[in-house]
């Protein structure tokens, strides 16, 4: 996975760029709009973090200009500002999430992973969370290159849970997902679906964590290695 | 307080009252002085008249009756009879010999006979009314005879009664309707004060708002206007305060965002070496880069220097960081929650449980850190206020739980309606104790002996956050089965009224 970092205090970026190297992916990394413009005419990124406060134009700015250029690649917007006007700005110009600075490494990646995991099911169609991947075009579930056979009210629950992660899904919103099949569908079915899909899932390093009161999350099973 | 709330128009009322009745009584005892003064006077005049008459009243006797026993003859002189015929019934006259027997006149008057010629004056009560009487010992044409001279229209002998009717009684009234009137000018006088100072007490302490001075009477204005010249410095110096913690908070978080970028990347690298390896020793190409920006590109220069830090090291340095930049962060939050900062934001419908998920979500991997069992109880509704003020009132409030709370423990978000809409976080950690609980509100009190990591600011931020939405927060314990305090209950209770009602689409 290629970052495109826009960043112009020299720390905060090479601290950036030290984490997201550690965490397997490769940064490159610009001072300014106009460089960031510049690389992006012919380099192909596959998401970019900039910051709102750079010299000249600025974060908002150069999000605008990689819109209107046509560039779908997702874009999380760093600020040391914290009003609301700014984030509702930064999201209306057309970037995917923002983070107000200081963060902490772990936060950065997770909003990363789950930008470039939207962005990839929509433009392949497929859904993945560690080993395990769903090809929503063939309806097809793979982990670890085997297939996992899914009945279609497992496979709504799977769909479903996966869209969410990194965050947990509400109980009553997976039931409304299942009430297009079956219309007398009760909660207590969801509880079976999901049981069923910790039974399929666990074998893969994947688990199905309870929240009480709210529903289900997907996390890698403890022990089982950090996939990007 | 009731005491105090009628201080102000007592003790005004009080001083109003005596300070007009002292004179009014005065006055009515100087006009009692001036009508016995002039009764006195009417007397004397009285007197003087009877004695003027007296020895008309001697000449009028003309002569003996014709008969041993018949009166003498009288032919009254002009004068007395000018002096009888208006006070038919008020006065009298009556001829009377030496023994007391009266010969003519009016036969009650048998005032003792005089020893001297000189005429003598008493009073005598007959039929209700008191006389004057003057009785002179005279020799007439009818012998030595006894003149009597009565008039009943006798202000001397009546001045104590009339000072009590007339005078003291009138000016008693007087003075009593004198009292209520004041009273009642009094209060409805200082009405705008009492009103002033009634307003003045109601307002919350932290409300440095002006006065309207429209609506005070002209007479307060000046004191209207310098309270509100007052309330105007306080509230300059404490929005500067705020904007100066506000600034510096806000200051702090670049270079703490390149300090804490630099340290989370070690940390990482920290976490992803092996446990075995208990020395880090950065890699050739990360520990000891410096950056430098040309033209706004980037190229790396190697350092001649190179540092070693413990694993643990590096991870004290990341939890020290990370505690700092919280700082700034609730420092900012607490200046913004400030309830004159955020009445200056709009309020938006906020609803609660999509909030409660929300923060769940974003606390769900420190829990899980703890193994700490994070849920939530939320029934739908929907309260009016500032959304990002709540959503750090309740971040804070769970993140608080989370570090209190031993390993395994249970934490419990809840949202929903009893009496009012309310907001909860209840956790089964030690708890705080009822005589702690006012200071756990304050700000940087941290209570003694506990062993989590905090700035103490996260109760405080609840706390304004809660007072900029007419909230109240109220500590209790989770459960006090046994005696025992085990857990700690906060809740967020939202006034009733257009501040909170249920969403009826949810």
């Amino acid at each position: 996975m290629r970052l495109l970092l826009v960043e112009d205090d020299v720390m905060v970026a090479s601290g950036i760029k030290l984490g997201l190297t550690g965490a397997g992916y490769a940064v490159d990394w610009v001072g300014s709009a106009e460089r960031a413009l510049d690389v992006m005419a012919t380099e192909v990124f596959d998401a970019a973090i900039i910051d709102i406060g750079l010299p000249r134009a600025d974060g908002l700015e150069l999000t605008r200009r990689i819109r209107q250029n046509a560039y779908a690649l997702p874009i999380l917007i760093l600020t040391a500002r914290d009003a609301l006007s700014d984030r509702v700005q930064g999201l209306d110009g057309g970037a995917d999430d923002y983070m107000v600075k200081p963060f902490e490494l772990p936060e950065l990646l997770a909003r990363l992973r789950a930008l470039l995991r939207r962005s990839q099911a929509a433009t392949s169609a497929t859904l993945s969370f560690g080993a395990l991947t769903l090809d929503t075009a063939l309806r097809q579930a793979h982990a670890n290159g085997q297939s996992l056979d899914l009945g279609p009210r497992e496979w709504t629950v799977m769909e479903y849970l996966l869209i969410q992660a990194p965050k947990p899904a509400a109980k009553d919103k997976i039931l409304a997902a299942l009430t297009g099949w079956d219309k007398e569908i009760t909660a207590n079915a969801v509880e079976v679906y999901i049981s069923r899909l910790r039974g399929k899932l666990e074998p893969h390093g994947i688990a199905l964590r309870s929240i009480r009161g709210f529903g289900y999350r997907l996390e890698h099973a403890a022990g089982a290695a950090l996939a990007l | 307080m009731s005491n105090n709330r009628s201080g102000l128009s007592t003790g005004l009322q009080s001083r109003l009252l005596t300070l007009l009745l002292l004179p009014l009584s005065i006055f009515a005892m100087v006009s009692a002085w001036f009508d016995y003064q002039s009764a006195g006077s009417a007397a004397i005049q009285q007197d003087q008249r009877l004695l003027r008459l007296v020895p008309l009243m001697v000449d009028s006797i003309v002569g003996l009756g014709q008969k041993p026993n018949e009166p003498p003859v009288i032919l009254l002189a002009p004068a007395i009879e000018d002096f009888l015929k208006p006070r038919v019934g008020s006065a009298g006259y009556a001829v009377s010999d030496l023994q007391g027997n009266v010969l003519t006149g009016d036969i009650w008057l048998n005032s003792p006979t005089p020893t001297t010629f000189e005429p003598e004056f008493h009073s005598e009560i007959s039929s209700g009314t008191t006389f004057r009487v003057v009785a002179q010992r005279a020799k007439t044409a009818a012998g030595e005879v006894v003149v009597q001279l009565a008039d009943g229209s006798d202000p001397q002998q009546n001045w104590v009664q009339s000072l009590i009717f007339k005078i003291l009684l009138p000016n008693l009234l007087l003075t009593i309707a004198a009292a209520f009137a004041v009273n009642f000018a009094i209060a409805r006088a200082l009405k705008p004060l009492i009103d002033l100072k009634d307003a003045v007490e109601r307002r919350s302490p932290r409300d440095l708002s002006a006065i309207d001075t429209e609506k005070s009477p002209q007479e307060v204005q000046p004191l209207v206007n310098s309270l509100n010249r007052l309330f105007a410095t306080v509230n300059a110096q404490s929005e500067n305060q705020r904007r100066f913690v506000a600034d510096a908070a806000h200051q702090l978080r670049t270079p703490l965002a390149a300090l804490q970028a630099q340290v989370e990347a070690w940390a990482q690298l920290v976490t992803r070496k092996s446990a075995a390896e208990r020395a880090l020793t950065l890699p050739v190409d990360e520990k000891s880069t410096v950056f430098t920006e040309k033209n706004g590109d980037v190229s790396v220069k190697r350092s001649q220097f190179a540092i070693y830090l413990e694993a643990d090291e590096i991870l004290r340095l990341q939890s020290a960081t990370r505690r700092t930049s919280q700082l700034a962060h609730q420092l900012l939050a607490l200046s913004r929650a400030d309830e004159n900062s955020a009445a200056a934001q709009a309020t938006s419908r906020v609803d609660l449980q999509t909030l409660c998920e929300e923060v769940l979500g974003q606390q769900l991997d420190a829990a899980m850190a703890k193994q700490i069992d994070l849920g939530m109880e939320a029934q739908p509704i929907a309260v009016q206020g500032y959304e990002w003020l709540l959503r750090e009132l309740l971040a804070n409030l769970v993140d608080n739980a989370i570090q209190y709370t031993p390993q395994g423990g249970r934490v419990t978000i809840r949202c929903g309606r009893a009496e009012q809409a309310f907001l909860e976080v209840e956790d089964n950690g030690p708890g705080i104790d009822a005589a702690e609980r006012e200071k756990v509100l304050e700000r940087f009190y941290r209570v003694a002996g506990t062993a989590a990591q905090g700035n103490g600011l996260g109760l405080a931020i609840a706390q304004e956050i809660a007072r900029s939405h007419g909230a109240s927060l109220q500590l209790q314990d989770a459960n006090s089965a046994g005696g025992v305090a085990r857990g700690l209950r906060i809740t967020l209770v939202f006034p009733n009224g257009p501040y909170a009602r249920i969403a009826a689409s949810l």
